[in-house]
């Protein structure tokens, strides 16, 4: 099963759609959690998620604000989908009955 | 002062590949962030890498299968061959001065393949095998007490050495014939000496090396295109 951080980039990624890639998947993550995501650790993810065949990677255009140096493409495949899915689904599963879960009225599950 | 510390990013960065260098420093420069806290970015990241390149068991393999016991070893072989150096005359026989020539040979050739072997089989953790290299040369740097030969004497083997890690980090190619051959030679000229009193067993640790180029080298070629 997925790790924590490993939906989250992947969640991102899928969220940006075309335009996933580095920084935007860093700065997605970090408004959502309000927590700073480190670039060694979103590297070190991203890299580890390919490697399982779950995000694949391709460097894209370089732009000015970059300083000419290109970006790293992250695009989810199918795999990568099944898996944050699964994740999703465990979670929702395990969480039935806690306090703090409550419906979109309001009401506590 | 900003742009000597963006400096320092852009060369901590050296150490990942060409593709992430390029997206990492990229991110920083997009997202404004400061130098230093890229510069701890960048500092994690190759860390992080770092250590996923040592849970792989090839470093090891070039630390303690190469690296400690062939610097040990050549060292040795570098002291005798300097001692015999130190006795050479006009009037030494024939067979002694073939035999200098040969632990010459020996010399080079091993020193050689254990550079070229550790920078192929820890490319990318090359530091590693460096810092084990040093650990039996400091040792022996100590405790050296030949009053009639320089402590640089131990040291004849590094040019060689430093030769062969730089071929390989550069990936050039040996041919399979000259590997084969250099494998042979080595071999041969192990055996011939064998039956020294002054050979050491631990020797025979030069050996695999050269095999190993070879090896590998055959497993290349062998390799459908």
């Amino acid at each position: 099963m997925l790790g924590e951080f490993e939906y989250l980039l992947i969640t991102a990624a899928a969220g940006l759609g075309d335009n996933a890639y580095g920084a935007a998947i860093r700065e997605e993550i970090e408004s959502t959690t309000g927590r700073r995501c480190s670039i060694g650790a979103l590297y070190t993810t991203i890299d580890r998620l390919e490697t399982k065949g779950l995000v694949t990677t391709w460097m894209g255009d370089a732009t000015p604000q970059r300083g000419g140096r290109a970006k790293r493409m992250v695009r989810v495949t199918p795999k990568g989908v099944h898996a944050a899915k699964d994740f999703y689904d465990v979670v929702t599963r395990v969480s039935r009955g806690a306090s703090w879960v409550v419906d979109r009225a309001g009401r506590t599950l | 002062m900003t742009n000597r510390l963006w400096s320092l990013v852009e060369m901590a960065a050296r150490p990942l590949e060409s593709d992430t260098r390029a997206a990492v420093l990229g991110d920083l420069e997009e997202t404004g962030e400061s130098a230093w806290r890229g510069l701890l970015d960048v500092l994690e990241l190759v860390v992080r890498r770092q250590w996923q390149f040592l849970k792989d068991w090839r470093p090891w393999l070039a630390v303690f299968g190469l690296a400690l016991p062939s610097s040990l070893v050549l060292m040795g072989l570098s002291v005798s061959i300097s001692s015999a150096l130190e006795t050479f005359s006009d009037d030494m026989i024939h067979e002694a001065v073939l035999q200098l020539l040969c632990r010459g040979f020996l010399l080079i050739g091993c020193s050689w393949a254990c550079g070229f072997a550790m920078g192929s089989i820890s490319r990318k953790t090359f530091w590693v095998s460096g810092i084990a290299c040093c650990f039996p040369c400091l040792l022996c740097l100590v405790r050296f007490r030949e009053p009639s030969l320089s402590r640089l004497c131990l040291f004849l083997f590094l040019l060689p050495a430093i030769w062969g890690v730089r071929q390989a980090l550069r990936s050039t190619r040996i041919s399979l014939v000259i590997a084969f051959l250099l494998a042979t030679s080595i071999t041969t000229l192990m055996i011939t000496f064998a039956n020294n009193k002054s050979f050491w067993t631990l020797n025979w640790v030069l050996v695999w090396p050269v095999w190993y180029i070879a090896a590998a080298r055959y497993r290349r070629e062998a390799q459908p295109i």
